[in-house]
This record gives C-alpha cells, sequence and structure tokens, in this order.
C-alpha cells in the first residue's frame, strides 16, 4: 500500500470560452510509500499546488487518477486521515487561534475534551500557546503559518500536505517547523512538502519529485538526484604529483586548492585502472569520494534543460 | 451528514455575529421594542382597549390587537429583508475565496453538506432577528390589550420563508459569480420591485390587459418568479389575524423555486474547480 499513488493525473484548464487549454497538470504517475517525507519542487507555476488540490478532491482532474491511503481520491471520508496546510491559507479574522483548531477539529469529526487536550498540545508545539486566546488578526505571518501547522494536524493525520509551510517564518520558526516534520516521520507520518527552498528540502525530504509545466521531470531520492555520476574526489598522501602523466583519452584529472584532485572518468574501470597507476607509482590514496551536487544545482539545471527542449 | 451541515449553520451564524449589519438590526430592534414600549406607557391606550373589550366579542379584540401589531411588524422585518440581503449576499462569495474554501474541502465534508450549511446558515441568522422582534412586539402588544394572540408568532416563519426564497437566489449567483453584487441586485429587485408589481397586476390589472400574448408571459412571471409581496403580506397578515392559510399556490410556487434554484447550486457547486 502507498500513501499515496497516482495514475497519470492530469488537469487541463479551458480559458477565454475553452479556446485556449492550459496543461496545469500532464499526466504525473506518481507512488510514495508511507512514513516518507516527499518534496515536490518546482518553479512557479510548475503544477505543484494544483497535483496537491488534485488530490484533496478541491480540484477534480481532467483524466486519471488517484489513491490516498488506497483510498479513491473522490472519497471525502478518507479525509479524516489526512491533514492540509494551503499556500495563502486565510482563516476568519474574527476567530481567536484556539477557535481557529477548534472548528477545524470539530471538522475532522473530533469533539469533547479530547479535541479540548489536542488543542493545547498544539498550541504547545508550535509555540502560541500564549496567544491561542487571542483574535488571529492580530497574528503576525510567521505566527499565522504556525497555527495554520497546527491546524493540519488537529486531527492527528497520517498523510499531510504542506504547502509552503515555512513561508514568512523566521530561521528559527523554520528550525522548529523542521524539527516537526522529522518528528512526524518518526512516527511513521507521510508528509508532501511543496516547498521553494530546496536547502531545507533537502534537509528533511526522504525522495522528492521535480515538476516543470505540468510534467514530472525526475523523482527519486535526494541521494540519487545529487549524485554526479563518472565524478570522483581523490585525496592522495602525495599533493604534489604530476597530474600530467596520468591524464589521458578517459581521465580528465584536476588538481583542486586543497591538493584533491577531480577526477572525471568515462566509466568505473578507467577509474580502477588510474587507481592502479596510482599504486604503481607508490602514491598512497587516502580517499575515494563520489562527487555530488546540491538539490539546488541539480534542479537549476534540469529545469534549464527542460526549457531548451521545449523551445 | 446532519452533523457537518449543522457545524457549518453555527459557523455561519458566528460569522454574521461577527458583521457590524446584524449588530446594527439587532440594536434598530431594541430600540424600536423601547420606543413601543414609551409609546404605550404615555398614551392612553385604555380607551381603545375597553372599546374593543366592550364590544364582547374576541375577534374585535383579535382584529385590533392583529392590526396594531402588523402595523409594527411590517415595516420593521422590511426592513429585516433589505438587511438580512445586504449582509448575508457574502456569505457564499466568502466562502468560496481562495485560501478559504481549499481548507473546507481538505476536510471530511461533502460540498452538498458545505453548501447546505451557508444555506441554513443565512437563514438561521435572519430567523434568530426576525423571532427576536417578533417576540418583542407581540409580548409588548399582548401585555397591553391582555389578549394573546399566539397566531401573531407565525409572522417569523413567513417572513423567514420570503428571505430564504431571495437568499437561494443570492446563493446561486454567489457560485455562478463568485461576487455578491449580483444576487444582491437580482434579490433586491424582485422583493423591491418584481414581486409587488407581478402581484398587483395579477390582483388588480390582469382583467384589463387585452393583448394574449403579454398576458400569458406576464402570468407565466407571476408563476415563476417567488411571491414575497404575498408571503409577507397577505398570507402573514391572515396567519397573524387567525385566518389560516387562506392560498397556498404563493407558498408552493414560491417552494419550488427555492428547491429548484437551491437543486441548481448544488449541481454548481459540485463541478466547481477550485
Amino acid at each position: 500500500m502507498y500513501a499515496i499513488e497516482t495514475n497519470s493525473l492530469s488537469k487541463i484548464y479551458s480559458t477565454s470560452f475553452g479556446k485556449k487549454k492550459v496543461n496545469a497538470l500532464s499526466e504525473v504517475s506518481l507512488k510514495i510509500p508511507p512514513g516518507t517525507i516527499f518534496g515536490l519542487l518546482g518553479p512557479n507555476g510548475a503544477g505543484k499546488t494544483t497535483f496537491v488540490k488534485l488530490l484533496l478532491g478541491i480540484t477534480y482532474p481532467t483524466f486519471g487518477s488517484g489513491l490516498l491511503l488506497n483510498e479513491p481520491i473522490s472519497n471525502y471520508n478518507i479525509k479524516r486521515k489526512i491533514g492540509y496546510l494551503p499556500e495563502n491559507h486565510r482563516y476568519p479574522s474574527y476567530l481567536k487561534g484556539r477557535e481557529v483548531l477548534k472548528f477545524f477539529g470539530r471538522l475532522s469529526g473530533m469533539a469533547g475534551k479530547d479535541l479540548e487536550i489536542k488543542i493545547d498540545e498544539l498550541l504547545e508545539t508550535v509555540d502560541l500557546s500564549k496567544w491561542g486566546n487571542s483574535k488571529v488578526k492580530t497574528y503576525s505571518k510567521g505566527m499565522m503559518q504556525r497555527l495554520g501547522l497546527a491546524q493540519s494536524l488537529i486531527n492527528d493525520p497520517d498523510l499531510i500536505f504542506l504547502d509552503e509551510p515555512t513561508d514568512g517564518v523566521d530561521p528559527i520558526g523554520r528550525k522548529e517547523i523542521r524539527d516537526i516534520l522529522i518528528e512526524l516521520k518518526s512516527k511513521s507520518k507521510t508528509i508532501l512538502l511543496n516547498s521553494h527552498l530546496l536547502s531545507e528540502v533537502e534537509m528533511i525530504t526522504d525522495r522528492v519529485g521535480i515538476l516543470n509545466k505540468g510534467k514530472l521531470l525526475r523523482e527519486g531520492s535526494v541521494k540519487e538526484l545529487t549524485e554526479k555520476k563518472e565524478e570522483y574526489n581523490i585525496r592522495l598522501s602525495d599533493k604534489d604529483i604530476d597530474i600530467n602523466k596520468f591524464i589521458n583519452q578517459n581521465v580528465t584529472l584536476i588538481k583542486n586548492s586543497d591538493g584533491s584532485l577531480s577526477v572525471k572518468v568515462d566509466d568505473v574501470r578507467s577509474l580502477n585502472l588510474l587507481i592502479d597507476s596510482f599504486r604503481k607509482d607508490g602514491i598512497l590514496i587516502q580517499e575515494i569520494e563520489l562527487q555530488k551536487t546540491s538539490l539546488e544545482e541539480m534542479f537549476i539545471t534540469l529545469i534549464n534543460e527542460a526549457d531548451k527542449e521545449s523551445l | 451528514m446532519i452533523k457537518n451541515i449543522w457545524l457549518i449553520t453555527l459557523f455561519t451564524l458566528r460569522e454574521a455575529m461577527a458583521r457590524k449589519v446584524f449588530l446594527f438590526f439587532a440594536a434598530i430592534s431594541v430600540v424600536a421594542l423601547l420606543g413601543l414600549t414609551l409609546v404605550f406607557s404615555v398614551i392612553g391606550m385604555d380607551t381603545f382597549v375597553d372599546i374593543a373589550n366592550q364590544t364582547g366579542s374576541k375577534g374585535v379584540l383579535r382584529e385590533v390587537v392583529t392590526s396594531i401589531q402588523f402595523m409594527i411588524i411590517n415595516p420593521l422585518t422590511g426592513l429585516c429583508l433589505l438587511l438580512a440581503i445586504f449582509s448575508s449576499a457574502s456569505f457564499v462569495p466568502n466562502m468560496m475565496e481562495k485560501g478559504n474554501i481549499d481548507l473546507l474541502l481538505s476536510k471530511p465534508i461533502s460540498r452538498d453538506q458545505l453548501l447546505l450549511g451557508k444555506f441554513f446558515g443565512g437563514i438561521l441568522v435572519v430567523f434568530v432577528n426576525v423571532l427576536f422582534l417578533v417576540i418583542g412586539t407581540w409580548i409588548i402588544v399582548s401585555l397591553k390589550f391582555s389578549y394573546w394572540n399566539f397566531s401573531f408568532l407565525y409572522v417569523s416563519i413567513t417572513v423567514t420563508f420570503a428571505f430564504a426564497v431571495l437568499y437561494s437566489i443570492i446563493v446561486l449567483l454567489g457560485i455562478a459569480t463568485r461576487g455578491s453584487i449580483l444576487g444582491m441586485m437580482i434579490a433586491y429587485f424582485i422583493f423591491i420591485l418584481l414581486s409587488p408589481l407581478l402581484y398587483a397586476y395579477f390582483t388588480e390589472f390582469r382583467s384589463i390587459v387585452e393583448n394574449d400574448t403579454l398576458k400569458s408571459f406576464l402570468d407565466g412571471l407571476y408563476y415563476i418568479v417567488p411571491k414575497t409581496s404575498e408571503l409577507t403580506g397577505i398570507i402573514t397578515l391572515n396567519l397573524a389575524a387567525g385566518k389560516g392559510v387562506t392560498e397556498y399556490q404563493p407558498i408552493i410556487t414560491s417552494l419550488i423555486f427555492l428547491i429548484l434554484i437551491i437543486s441548481f447550486s448544488i449541481y454548481l457547486f459540485r463541478k466547481k474547480d477550485f
């Protein structure tokens, strides 16, 4: 069973009386296992929010299907086990923080003392205990975001959708939210995270999907996506070797400022031949590491490539 | 299902109470009731009461009491409906605003329940306001004349029903346009102009219209358009006077109109992408 499973999920919006069609999401098929923090990345207008809205029944798919916790997305009762923090969420300004949580808790099927206890617990978790009885119109952007996070957790959901959860939150608040998400993961909760802050996503997600213009470009673990194939960093005992001696048509070597070598090889066999050459010359190898790119770097490269292809 | 509808209904009532216009109307009601008490205590009504009692007929006393009650309540409920249309027009468009509707639809509540909750919420708000006014007037007048005309309490139901019919139009146009202006304009147009004119046509001028096509058109229009004029006028007056419902047609046709419009609103709301 997957927490989220989609099959060719697509959304086409018609504008100008149906003359112009916009592919907001094109045949996205994803399988997200339970207990995963999944980061959905993409530039503005990539289809991230549309994807979430389709799963939650806020918007209807043009074609394709989806399952949430093994139930069809059209079954609204499954939402008892789901939490959602939308981007730019709005709460009635006349309500107090505690009342917001109470209302959405009751809508999620909770009531009585259990709900009151849960509200206290969540206000404490998001550091709003002192503000629970203040009207939300007095809240700052960061406080609203923390209240939104508490609201998304009010029904103790198994699956949580968070759209830009750290938007407007200061660095300390962001760290606190990250900690909450990691704690939720330890409780086997599944989290789908939409965010522009790639460094943050990199820190906490297990897997990421990259969307651009409604299409899923890549999907995999952060490790898989950030590894540079056939590029290594080698640290040698002798930093003054003549690298030209080891360069050939299959191997490119660059000496880094710290004395280590950046190696680009055609395949693993070429790497092994290079290692053999070092050993033959009596050069000791201290460390070999597969080179990595940052998620941000990989993301930008991928989006640029996709944009070039579509031109 | 009922629990969810009730929850949204109560939440709508809470939303209405947070708006100044309902407080404004509650204040007007209080002032009107205080004014009525003052008038009754200053102006000697005893002669009036004695004459009514001397006839020995409960019917005359009832006529007198009902007429006074109706004279007081009719303009106030009219004002109540005008304010109610203005204030409730934004309930549905507000609910459909980005960031609000997303949250509501992410919860285990169906779209039908959500919309019905908003609809009943609007009706409950007006019912509470009208009931306060009607009961207040009823108690003051009944105490003064020592005659308790329980039939007068029906006013709260007929006026609320008239509002419900108008509110169904506001709900439908709120969904279709995501705004409150058109719904409000149409509701005012029907309540202030169209319904009274069609009622006048049907009761007074129908016989003088000679053109058959025009007559058929106006007849059709009369039966289609909700009869708020009759609901808040003659039907309310007859009920308050204890005469019961003498003409069911305006109630039935208005009820059919309400059911059709709300059904179509639910259909539209179900299909909508947010």
